[in-house]
């Protein structure tokens, strides 16, 4: 019997979903919230103005999820637009 | 006094006074230096390994100096509570950050060199972007936190009751706000 290593396991641990958290501000105004989820993520106006009174509201809104390189890219494109945003992986 | 944007046949147009735009034209610039200022950090020294100078990717071993001015943190925000996403996401994204915002704000203050502005959907983007990173700074400066200072400073919007520099700066950041809440409702208009 050879010394090699065993086989690995073919047991693929998925990776949890990352989140897009954007947070309220006083700042942005709620014009511009709402075009930016219209613009970059494709969401229908009803949607968009829904998602920002969330935020407005609630203080935070979970955007979208997805994989880690998704939602880097979106938070780099919220702050782009200048949106506190942030990353936060699913528990 | 500036008037609103508005969608119509040649676009969205809107204009703005003399003094308004040498104003904008100001704050475009104070922000244009204060991001190019962060943009020497990220310069690589000279001897890096040539596949970091050659990807302009910034090794891990070298560390950003932190934020201290709390209006550019505004501006290039931290990308998670978890520090270590945050510094790594910092390293990787925020020299790209800062060229497409530094290359909208000088677009910006190249508008302005004329009274009247014509803009194409994209180009009317670009310029709201602008304007919402003056506003950003200027909340920064006003120590805009919550709602009800906000409210506070929107009550300052004529030139009449201004006695200190705070409610001058508090009549520009409402003026900013102004400019870019109709640019929205134009910029909606045109794409609907």
């Amino acid at each position: 019997m050879p010394d090699v290593l065993s086989s690995p396991q073919a047991r693929v641990v998925p990776e949890k979903a990352w989140r897009l958290i954007v947070w309220n501000d006083p700042v942005n105004l709620m014009s511009y919230v709402s075009y930016v989820f219209r613009s970059y993520f494709g969401f229908s106006q009803q949607r968009a103005d829904t998602l920002m009174m969330q935020v407005h509201n609630d203080g935070s809104c979970t955007v979208r999820s997805g994989s880690r390189e998704a939602i880097e890219s979106d938070v780099q494109a919220m702050h782009n637009f200048g949106l506190q945003a942030t990353m936060t992986q699913e528990d | 006094m500036a008037k609103a944007f508005k969608n119509g046949s040649r676009g969205i147009t809107g204009s703005l006074h003399s003094a308004e735009r040498k104003l904008l034209r100001e704050l475009f610039g104070d922000i244009i230096h204060m991001l190019e200022e962060r943009a020497e950090v990220h310069r690589l020294p000279d001897d890096i390994d040539p596949l970091y100078a050659l990807t302009g990717i910034r090794p891990a071993e070298l560390a950003l100096p932190p934020i201290k001015d709390a209006a550019l943190a505004r501006l290039l925000p931290d990308a998670s509570d978890d520090k270590e996403i945050a510094d790594e996401h910092r390293r990787l994204t925020e020299a790209d950050l800062i060229s497409e915002k530094l290359g909208r704000l000088r677009e910006a203050q190249f508008l302005l060199e004329t009274d009247k502005i014509v803009l194409d959907p994209a180009g009317a983007q670009r310029f709201a972007q602008a304007l919402n990173d003056v506003r950003l700074v200027l909340a920064q400066r006003l120590d805009i936190r919550d709602e009800a200072d906000s409210e506070r400073i929107a009550q300052m919007v004529d030139a009449k009751d201004v006695t200190s520099p705070e409610e001058y700066l508090a009549l520009v950041y409402n003026l900013v706000s102004w400019v870019q809440d109709t640019l929205m409702f134009a910029l909606m208009d045109a794409e609907n």
